[in-house]
């Protein structure tokens, strides 16, 4: 797989503690970068079709809740892998980075 | 149904129609979920995404990166294709060539001196060898000939002893056209022979010159030329049409429709063949030799059409149909339009009971 882009990032990590509806992953996703991202519909419901093709999300039910329809996705055994190594990744880079870092600067540490 | 309910829904229009029976419920309520009270309205950067995500729903296969790739590649060369087309359609606008009085008047004026009394004047607009496009001899549209489809003039060619100098004529040509109200390009000079051997001075020898003027739609090419061998020509003087507003008007409807029906048309073939491997596989096959029929053309002949351009005054540019390699290539085209087709007829193939009978059967 490619490398993932911060909203693929966020969406399944929004999906990590349960199944939400789209309107849940957008405003989580919000939550977890601060309010620095805010997925359009357009974009959110694009990335969900991409991640239910690539199996690491899968649609699990419908309510309708006010009138209005809400589709609940929740993540595979394989999102929840890949996200695993994702983070392993970031963690890695994040740790390379600061060690450098730390060794410019030790007031850094 | 809410103002913005159906103005959203109205947007989802982009989306293909077996998306939105899917979906579309899902996506509005989301939207309006995100609205805040009282908005009536959705805002441009949601008019902009759905547009944006719709069209890219059309192609299928969420999954893929490349799609976009080539639904883009397919889309830019139909584009251009429809463009031309709709192009040469607009030259419909465009006046007849100059009448025969018309343009004695206009080169008796200029060219004092020369018998301009034999002016010959196109059958149409455009000839394929001196004759009007007609099904009688659109067959050649198809053969190594096809570049022989042109602009046809009103003019006038002189053969014999020159009367005049040819830097007089040139010299008295411009100033009477200038006086007229024509603008001037550009004089283009040409050496009429190539040096035998050393030693030579280029300086010397004879030389060609290639004068255009414009003034209205009326655009006039003047050639003084150093005849040699048996070829006694010695002036051509010939007038053709400048392009009309309306060309160039059609030719961006043209291209814009048929970008849009480009990507629907691979859309609709790319969702088609999803998930069905030989199908995709003949398919793509098709495709992939449309592309190089079409691509090769429209890829290789703007640069060179380019170089051409800048090496010499134009004073009307040349049409969209010239840059995509029209009609000299025609034939190729026409090979790719089947090519095309085809691959439309496979994607259109119907699913096989079996496979469907088979993907519908429960878990």
């Amino acid at each position: 797989m490619t490398e993932m882009r911060e909203p693929t990032f966020l969406v399944l990590t929004a999906l990590v503690d349960g199944p939400r509806h789209g309107y849940g992953i957008i405003r989580e996703v919000a939550a977890l970068s601060d309010g620095r991202v805010k997925l359009l519909p357009g974009t959110l419901y694009a990335a969900l079709d991409r991640l239910v093709a690539q199996g690491l999300v899968e649609h699990v039910r419908d309510e309708v809740a006010d009138g209005r329809m809400r589709r609940y996705y929740r993540l595979t055994s394989a999102g929840l892998q890949v996200l695993t190594a994702e983070i392993a990744r970031l963690r890695q880079l994040a740790g390379a980075a600061e060690s450098r870092l730390r060794a410019l600067n030790p007031r850094h540490a | 149904m809410s103002r913005l309910e159906r103005r959203y829904r109205r947007l989802l229009l982009c989306y293909p129609r077996s998306y939105r029976r899917a979906r579309a419920d899902e996506i509005v309520g989301t939207l309006l979920d995100l609205a805040p009270p009282g908005r009536t309205r959705p805002t441009v950067r949601e008019a902009v995404n759905l547009l944006r995500q719709g069209l890219r729903a059309r192609l299928g296969r969420p999954a893929s990166r490349t799609v976009v790739v080539w639904a883009s590649l397919a889309s830019v060369l139909c584009g251009l294709i429809t463009g031309s087309l709709a192009a040469h359609l607009g030259w419909a606008a465009a006046r007849p060539l100059p009448s025969v009085q018309e343009a004695r008047a206009i080169l008796t004026d200029t060219l004092p001196g020369h018998p301009v009394d034999r002016i010959h004047r196109g059958a149409a607009l455009f000839v394929i060898y001196g004759q009007p496009l007609s099904w009688d001899n659109a067959d050649t549209l198809l053969t190594l000939d096809a570049g022989e489809y042109e602009f046809a003039n009103t003019g006038v060619v002189l053969n014999g002893l020159p009367p005049i100098p040819h830097e007089q004529t040139l010299r008295v040509a411009q100033d009477n056209l200038r006086a007229a109200g024509w603008r001037l390009y550009r004089v283009r000079s040409d050496t009429a022979v190539d040096c035998a051997g050393p030693p030579c001075n280029p300086s010397t020898l004879p030389l060609d010159y290639t004068l255009m003027a414009s003034r209205g739609d009326n655009i006039l090419t003047l050639k003084l030329i150093e005849g040699s061998g048996l070829d006694t020509t010695y002036l051509v003087a010939e007038i053709e049409r400048a392009t009309p507003w309306a060309v160039h008007v059609a030719a961006v409807a043209g291209v814009v429709l048929g970008f849009l029906g480009g990507w629907m048309l691979f859309g609709w073939a790319s969702r088609r063949t999803e998930g069905r491997p030989a199908v995709r596989a003949l398919a793509s096959v098709m495709f992939t030799l449309v592309l190089l029929l079409w691509g090769v053309p429209c890829f290789v002949v703007p640069p060179m059409l380019l170089a051409h351009h800048l090496g010499e005054p134009h004073p009307r540019w040349h049409q969209l149909w010239e840059w995509i390699g029209l009609p000299s290539f025609a034939f190729i085209f026409v090979v790719g339009l089947l090519c095309a087709l085809l691959a439309l007829a496979i994607a259109a193939l119907p699913r096989l009971p079996v496979r469907e009978a088979r993907r519908d059967a429960p878990a």
